[in-house]
């Protein structure tokens, strides 16, 4: 329990806890760090801080210290690749990303968590790309004293499932090209796919093994699709012909190329027509032509997911809809936007 | 003791739907018997060392029963009437006892769990069963003074009303100004204007020396008086 003293009995007393200070737009940190012992040097500015009591801690059976509290979370919140320091700073500890790669957010868990009394989280968004070293969240246990028992259930809530919060390697993959339509494949324009889709895979650390082209032809299609997993592809993109034309045939292609599972539809705009499909493990998107006009796209959302190893099925692409929104700005600030934010 | 699924589909069955509550009544008793070390509490061996309280009579309270196989007629299963969604298991040979509280969060928690259902029950239903048993229950370890009026077994001790004469057992009676009495009498029932009546078929009953039904009331009670 806590016992409220007053300030000017408090001089040889240790702080129970750090002591904020806040000069509006100047300073905000701990003026007084838990543990200080106060002299009488410290009373005045105590007093201009609006401090008149000051707590001194007397732990009773079952009770802990909010440092303690915070280690206790922190631990049971940190999975794969996330680190902490059992140094808290006014009760907070940060959780920093161990690695670069993306970041991963148990939502669920994460609410349930927050709804134990007492205890409170803050991530960044789930599927945040991170670098290693980045603040991806941070917890505390808000009181100053508080029993054990509801700290430890929080914990127990937020080891489910290996910890709430995970950062999950982008692996470099192998990426086989295939960009379709007869306007490509007979010269009558050229194309700007392959340059933009390369783009993104290797700013994601991948490489493009190989771009193939072919015209609106399942058969076609299906050969450039096997030809790529024949020469060890574990990622192949297809552009174009996804679409409701009747020369679109992509779909076809995949489906005649061996696809087990394919998911046709994304609730995103820019990528309605986005298709996610699985040739044994070897996962494949199909990007509609909004990838040539758009600069984020579905894809943006999806393939930094599939290099972390998620499995794309109907629930994630439709569970992309709240957020799924592109505005459109005319100057894009993406990844700082809602865009893709709301799963 | 089952598998959750068997046991679920047995509760519900019993109850006559399945329901949010059931999966929780399910969840509620599995957690409660493997809190005290009963985990197969129908079992002749341990189902006389156990005494449920259930703190609700809803759904989730004929799910605990279910599940643990106490019964009122047993004295095994104890109804208090608080209105909390929560049930006290209690080892009698150990005197271990365990109160499971049912969260109020897992309600709020529920299109978290289980996003893609948009109907509200059949996502509670889904998401009761996504839930670790550290979202769904608080659990506290109680002391439960039993009397042993209140204890199964035969009856230990009855009174005599002093004013309408009846009998009560275990220790139910009311004593008012030095007077035992019934707790109709001491004016403590649920029930008001209590007035003697006589109804149609009177001598019914379910068996005597020839083949009766309601109908022929009249000449069975010739043939069996």
């Amino acid at each position: 329990m806590l016992k409220k003293i007053e300030l000017k009995d408090a001089v040889g007393t240790k702080l129970a806890h750090d002591m904020t200070e806040i000069r509006p737009g100047e300073f905000k940190g701990a003026a007084f760090h838990k543990g200080h012992t106060v002299c009488n040097e410290d009373l005045c500015r105590l007093q201009k801080m609006g401090k008149n009591h000051l707590y001194v801690i007397d732990l009773d059976e079952g009770e802990i210290h909010e440092d303690q509290a915070a280690a206790i979370l922190a631990d049971a919140l940190a999975g794969d690749g996330i680190v902490w320091k059992d140094q808290p700073r006014e009760g907070k500890i940060k959780l920093l990303a161990e690695k670069d790669g993306l970041f991963a957010v148990n939502t669920a868990a994460l609410a349930a968590f927050n709804m134990v009394d007492e205890v409170m989280c803050a991530t960044l968004h789930n599927h945040t790309i991170v670098k290693k070293g980045e603040l991806v969240a941070a917890t505390r246990a808000i009181p100053l004293i508080m029993k054990r028992a509801p700290i430890e259930r929080a914990a127990a809530i937020a080891r489910q499932n290996g910890g709430v919060l995970a950062i999950r390697p982008i692996r470099k993959a192998k990426v086989g090209l295939v960009i379709t339509g007869n306007e490509v494949y007979h010269g009558l324009i050229e194309d700007r796919f392959a340059p933009i889709l390369s783009e993104k895979v290797k700013a994601l650390g991948s490489e493009v093994a190989g771009v193939a082209f072919a015209p609106d032809d399942a058969a076609l299609i299906r050969k450039a699709i096997r030809s790529h997993l024949d020469q060890g592809c574990n990622l192949l993109m297809l552009s174009g012909g996804m679409s409701v034309d009747p020369d679109d045939v992509t779909r076809q292609g995949i489906r005649s190329a061996g696809a087990g599972e394919m998911h046709y539809g994304a609730a995103v705009l820019p990528g309605a027509m986005f298709l996610v499909a699985y040739l044994g493990n070897v996962p494949l998107l199909g990007v509609p032509a909004c990838g040539l006009f758009h600069r984020i796209t579905v894809l943006d959302l999806i393939l930094p997911r599939v290099l972390a190893g998620e499995k794309i099925g109907k629930a994630e692409l439709a569970f992309l809809g709240h957020g799924g929104l592109c505005k459109d700005c005319e100057e894009c600030v993406y990844p700082h936007c809602p865009f893709g934010k709301g799963t | 003791m089952e598998d959750f699924e068997v046991l679920l589909e047995s509760s519900a069955e019993a109850h006559g739907h399945l329901c949010p509550g059931q999966v929780v009544g399910v969840r509620m008793a599995m957690l409660g018997c493997r809190m005290i070390g009963l985990e197969e509490p129908r079992r002749h061996d341990q189902i006389k060392k156990l005494i449920v309280y259930v703190e609700m009579d809803r759904c989730t309270a004929d799910a605990v029963a279910h599940v643990t196989g106490v019964k009122l007629g047993r004295r095994s299963l104890k109804f208090m009437d608080y209105g909390i969604m929560a049930a006290t298991f209690v080892n009698l040979a150990t005197g271990e006892a365990y109160r499971v509280v049912s969260t109020e969060a897992a309600r709020s928690l529920a299109s978290a769990y289980a996003p893609e259902i948009a109907d509200k029950s059949l996502q509670q239903l889904k998401a009761y069963k996504r839930m670790p048993d550290s979202v769904l229950f608080r659990v506290q370890k109680v002391r439960v003074k039993i009397n042993e009026c209140d204890l199964p077994g035969p009856t230990r001790y009855k009174a005599f009303c002093s004013r309408c004469g009846q009998v009560v057992r275990d220790q139910r009676e009311v004593i008012q100004d030095g007077s035992v009495l019934c707790k109709p009498c001491a004016k403590e029932s649920y029930f008001t204007d209590a007035a003697e009546v006589t109804w149609p078929d009177m001598n019914w009953k379910p068996e005597c020396s020839v083949t009766q039904s309601r109908k022929d009331a009249k000449m069975a009670e010739t043939n069996c008086y």
